[in-house]
C-alpha cells in the first residue's frame, strides 16, 4: 500500500518539523518552574515579546522574501492601541469620569478626540491592535506589490513609511503624548485576571502568545498559500506565468506578518507599562532584522531564538561591569562573526550539525555493514 | 551548507563564547537582602553612556560618581560605603525601563540617580511608583509632575523665568520670538513665558517648534529678520542648540540688539558650538561653572582632577553632585534597620545642603528643590559671566503655569 506509506512518512516529516517548535514552547512554559524569580521572568517576558516580533519578520522576510525594514511600525501601532485603552482606564481615577488623559490636559485639548473614543472598550483596542497594523500593511502592500515593486525598494518604502508615522506621532503630541509617549497606564485586566507586569500571569500570557504565533506562522508556511508565497520568493515571474495573482499572496503574507507584530506590540505595552515613539523607531526595526539574521530567517523557531538570545545577551553584557564601556563593540563583533561564518544563522548551524551527526552515524553503520559482508565473504 | 570538522569546531567555539557571555546573569539568584547589608548601601546610577544623549549624560554619571567617591573617602555614611551600580540605558526609553527594574527589583538599590530627558523619566516612573522606590532626577524640566517617588533637584519653569523674563523685557524690549524643540518641555516653558509676558504687557511675535535634532534654521532666521523681535527666547535642545547659534552668527545677526535668551544652553553646549558662536547670548540657570563660592571651587577642582582638566561642570551635573550629598544626609538621619526608599524620601523632606550654587533645600510639599536663579551671558572663552544673582533662594512651584493646581504631600490638589 504505497499511498499509506507516503502518508505516514509525510506525517513523520511534519512531526519532525514541529518538534523544535514544540520543544522551544515547552521550555518557555517550563521556565517559571526552573527560574523561581519574578524579576527575571519579567525580563525574559520582554525578550519573548521581541521574539514574537522577530517571528513576524521571519515570516515575511524568510518565507515571503519581503525584507520589511519597517517591521517595528506594526509593532508600534499595536503598542499604542493597547496603551490608549489602558490610559483611558486611568482617567476616571485621575481626573474624574469626564476627564482627559493627563498629556491632553497639558496640551490644552478640550474634548477627547474621536479616534480615542472607541478605545474605552478593551476588546476594541485588542482587535484594533491586530487589525490596524494588518490594514496599514495591506494598503502599503497593495501599492507596492500591485506596482511590482521588489527587493531593496520594498525595504526603503517600508522604512520610510515607518519614519513618517513615527514623526507624525512625535509631532501630534496633543493626541499621542509626543516624544514622551503614553505613560502612566492602568493594568491590563482580561476575564477577571489582572496582568501585573511583574507577575506570572503576564509571563504566561506572553508565553501563550509565543506558542500561538509560532503555530499560526507554521501553519501558514505549510498551507497551500504559504507554499505559493515561498515559490514567489524563489521565482516570482515563474509563479506569475502559472497564473497566480502574485501580489495578492504577497499582500496576504505582509498583512499576516503585521498582525503578529501588532500582537507583540500590545504585549510589549503590558510588559513595559508604557508606549513610546521609539517602539516604532529605526533602531528597534533594524535590530529585529539583525536578530532574525542571527537566528536564521528561514526558520521561525530560529528567528524567535535569535531575538531572545541576542537581546538577552545584550542585556547581560551591558550589565556586567567588565563590558560596561565596550558592550556595543562586543555585540558588533559577534554579529560580524555570525554573518561571516553562519550565513543561515543559528538555525542553519543546528541543521548542519544535525546532518553531520546523521551522516557520521550512517557512515559508521555502512562501515560495519561492509565489515560484516566481508567476513561473510571470507567464510 | 557543507561543513568540515574544522569549521564546525570554529563555529561552535564562537557559539560557546556567544552563550558563555550570556550565562552569568541567568544564574544570579535574587537573595532577599536588606537595603544596607554588610556595611554597603547600594544605589543605582542610570545615565546613558551610549546613544544620542550620551555626551551630556556621561557628565552626569561622572558628577554622581565623584560625589559618591568623596563620601566614601570621607568614611561613608555612618561607616557604610555607598556602592554605585552603574547601568547604561543607551538613550532608549525601553532600556531605561529594563535597567531601572534591574536596579530596583534585581539589585535592591535603595535609590537610583538618573535620567536627563523627560521621556526617560516617564519611562521609569511606573517602576519606581509600583515598587515604591526613589528616583533622583537632576535635570531642569517642565514641571507638572507630582510623584511621591521622585526627588527633583533641577529647576522648574518658575525658577528659571520669574527673574529672567522681566529682566529681558526691561533690558531689551517687549517683543519675544519663541523658538523651541517640538516636545512637551519647550511647550510648557513657553506656556509659562506667555503668562509672564501677558502680565508685563509683552508681545509674542512668533511661536515656533522644530523637530528634535533639527539643524537647518535658515527659514527661522529669515522669519526672525522679518519680525524683528527684541528677544529670541530659545528652548531648543541638544544638537539643535549648536546649529541655531552657529547659523545665527553666520547670518550676521547681532546679540547686542537681538540676543538669544536660553533656558537650556549650558557650558556643555557652549563647548560643543565654540565660544565664538555663543558669545553675547544669555542663559538663566541656578548654576554656572564660574560661580564664586568655596563649595564650587572645591567641586570644579575635584571634577577636573578626577575626570580631566578640559572637562566642564554645568547646571545639571551640579545637581547630580549635590543631590548625592542630600541622599547622604537623609540616610544619616535613619537607623540602619529603617533604611528603605520611603523612609529616605521622608527624611530628605526639608533637608538642606550647601551646594556649589548656594544653600539648597528639598521642599517637603512637592519634593522639588529651592534653588538660586542666576542670569549669565556667554563669553567667547566658553565660560559665562554671571550678571544677576537672586538675593534669595526661590521656592519650586511645579504647577506655576496652572493656577488652582498645586502639588502637596497628599498629591495633586485642585482648587476650583
Amino acid at each position: 500500500m504505497p499511498s499509506n506509506a507516503s502518508n505516514s512518512s509525510g506525517l513523520q516529516r511534519l512531526i519532525a518539523q514541529l518538534a523544535p517548535l514544540l520543544i522551544v514552547s515547552a521550555l518557555v512554559f517550563a521556565l517559571p518552574v526552573l527560574l523561581n524569580n519574578d524579576f527575571l521572568l519579567n525580563k525574559v517576558a520582554r525578550y519573548l515579546v521581541l521574539g514574537i516580533l522577530t517571528i513576524s519578520l521571519g515570516l515575511s522576510w524568510g518565507f515571503g522574501g519581503i525584507l520589511n525594514l519597517g517591521q517595528a511600525m506594526s509593532f508600534g501601532l499595536g503598542s499604542y492601541a493597547m496603551a490608549m485603552a489602558l490610559k483611558l482606564k486611568t482617567v476616571p481615577v485621575h481626573t474624574g469620569a469626564s476627564g482627559l488623559p493627563d498629556f491632553m490636559v497639558w496640551n490644552n485639548v478640550q474634548h477627547l478626540p474621536w479616534f480615542w473614543e472607541p478605545f474605552r472598550s478593551l476588546s476594541f483596542a485588542i482587535a484594533a491592535g491586530l487589525i490596524v497594523p494588518a490594514l496599514v500593511a495591506a494598503a502599503l502592500g497593495w501599492f507596492m506589490f500591485r506596482g511590482r515593486v521588489t527587493g531593496v525598494y520594498v525595504s526603503i518604502i517600508t522604512l520610510a513609511t515607518m519614519v513618517v508615522i513615527n514623526l507624525v506621532i512625535i509631532d501630534q503630541q496633543s493626541y499621542t503624548g509626543g516624544f514622551n509617549g503614553i505613560t502612566d497606564l492602568a493594568q491590563l485586566e482580561l476575564f477577571g485576571v489582572a496582568f501585573d507586569a511583574y507577575g506570572r500571569a503576564t509571563y504566561y500570557l506572553v508565553a501563550g502568545c509565543v506558542l500561538l504565533s509560532l503555530l499560526v506562522a507554521f501553519a501558514f508556511t505549510k498551507s497551500r498559500a504559504g507554499l505559493i508565497v515561498q515559490a514567489i520568493r524563489d521565482h516570482e515571474s515563474r509563479v506569475r506565468y502559472f497564473g497566480y495573482d502574485v501580489a495578492l499572496y504577497q499582500i496576504f503574507v505582509f498583512a499576516l506578518s503585521a498582525a503578529i507584530a501588532g500582537l507583540a506590540g500590545m504585549l510589549y505595552t503590558v510588559v513595559m507599562e508604557f508606549a513610546s515613539p521609539t517602539f516604532l523607531g529605526v533602531q528597534l526595526s533594524l535590530s529585529v532584522v539583525v536578530w532574525c539574521a542571527v537566528g536564521g530567517r528561514q526558520s521561525l523557531v530560529g528567528a524567535f531564538l535569535g531575538a531572545v538570545l541576542v537581546a538577552g545577551m545584550q542585556g547581560a553584557l551591558s550589565e556586567s561591569a567588565a563590558f560596561l564601556e565596550t558592550w556595543t563593540l562586543v555585540m558588533g563583533a559577534l554579529f560580524v562573526l555570525v554573518v561571516l561564518f553562519l550565513p543561515k544563522g543559528l538555525a542553519g548551524l543546528a541543521q548542519s550539525t544535525w546532518r553531520w551527526v546523521a551522516q557520521r552515524r550512517q557512515a559508521a553503520g555502512g562501515a560495519v555493514a561492509r565489515g560484516v559482508s566481508q567476513t561473510e565473504g571470507s567464510t | 551548507m557543507s561543513i568540515s570538522r574544522r569549521t564546525l569546531l570554529r563555529n561552535t567555539a564562537a557559539l560557546g563564547a556567544f552563550a558563555g557571555a550570556g550565562l552569568p546573569h541567568i544564574w544570579i539568584k535574587n537573595a532577599d537582602l536588606a537595603y544596607a547589608a554588610g556595611g554597603e548601601i547600594k544605589v543605582g546610577v542610570l545615565f546613558s553612556l551610549t546613544g544620542t544623549t550620551a555626551i551630556i549624560e556621561e557628565s552626569l554619571n561622572k558628577a554622581t560618581l565623584l560625589a559618591i567617591e568623596e563620601i566614601n573617602a570621607a568614611g561613608g555614611i555612618k561607616g557604610s560605603k555607598i556602592v554605585p551600580i552603574v547601568e547604561d540605558p543607551a538613550s532608549d526609553p525601553a532600556t531605561f525601563s529594563e535597567k531601572a527594574r534591574k536596579l530596583v527589583v534585581g539589585d535592591k538599590c535603595v535609590s537610583v540617580f538618573g535620567s536627563y530627558t523627560s521621556a526617560s523619566r516617564k519611562a521609569v516612573l511606573p517602576v519606581f511608583e509600583r515598587q515604591n522606590n526613589l528616583y533622583w532626577y537632576p535635570t531642569l524640566y517642565e514641571g507638572r509632575e507630582c510623584s511621591k517617588n521622585v526627588i527633583y533637584t533641577g529647576a522648574v519653569p518658575n525658577q528659571q523665568q520669574d527673574e529672567f523674563v522681566p529682566w529681558l523685557v526691561k533690558k531689551f524690549g517687549k517683543k519675544f520670538y519663541l523658538i523651541g524643540s517640538n516636545y512637551i518641555y519647550p511647550k510648557e516653558e513657553n506656556n509659562y513665558c506667555k503668562k509672564l509676558l501677558e502680565k508685563l504687557g509683552g508681545e509674542v511675535v512668533a511661536e515656533e517648534y522644530v523637530p528634535l535634532g533639527h539643524s537647518e534654521f535658515s527659514s527661522v532666521i529669515n522669519k526672525i529678520r522679518s519680525t524683528q523681535p527684541n528677544v529670541i527666547f530659545s528652548t531648543v535642545v541638544g544638537d539643535s542648540v549648536v546649529a541655531l547659534h552657529r547659523q545665527y552668527k553666520a547670518a550676521g545677526l547681532d546679540p547686542e540688539k537681538m540676543p538669544m535668551a536660553s533656558l537650556t544652553t549650558s557650558e556643555n553646549e557652549v563647548a560643543a558650538m565654540g565660544g565664538e558662536a555663543a558669545a553675547g547670548h544669555f542663559t538663566s540657570a541656578p548654576y554656572f561653572m564660574v560661580h564664586k563660592s568655596p563649595e564650587n571651587e572645591k567641586f570644579v577642582e575635584a571634577y577636573k582632577k578626577r575626570w580631566g582638566a578640559d572637562k566642564v561642570t554645568h547646571f545639571v551635573s551640579e545637581a547630580c553632585y549635590f543631590q548625592t550629598y542630600l541622599f547622604k544626609q537623609a540616610v544619616e538621619k535613619l537607623a540602619t534597620s529603617d533604611l528603605t526608599p520611603p523612609n529616605i524620601r521622608d527624611a530628605v523632606k526639608g533637608q538642606e545642603v550647601t551646594a556649589p550654587q548656594g544653600k539648597v533645600r528639598i521642599e517637603p510639599e512637592n519634593l522639588h528643590t529651592w534653588l538660586w536663579p542666576k542670569i549669565a551671558q556667554a563669553k567667547s572663552n566658553g565660560q559665562f559671566e554671571i550678571l544677576v544673582e537672586a538675593k534669595d533662594w526661590l521656592k519650586p512651584v511645579p504647577y506655576a503655569a496652572y493656577p488652582g493646581q498645586s502639588c502637596t504631600e497628599k498629591g495633586l490638589v485642585e482648587k476650583s
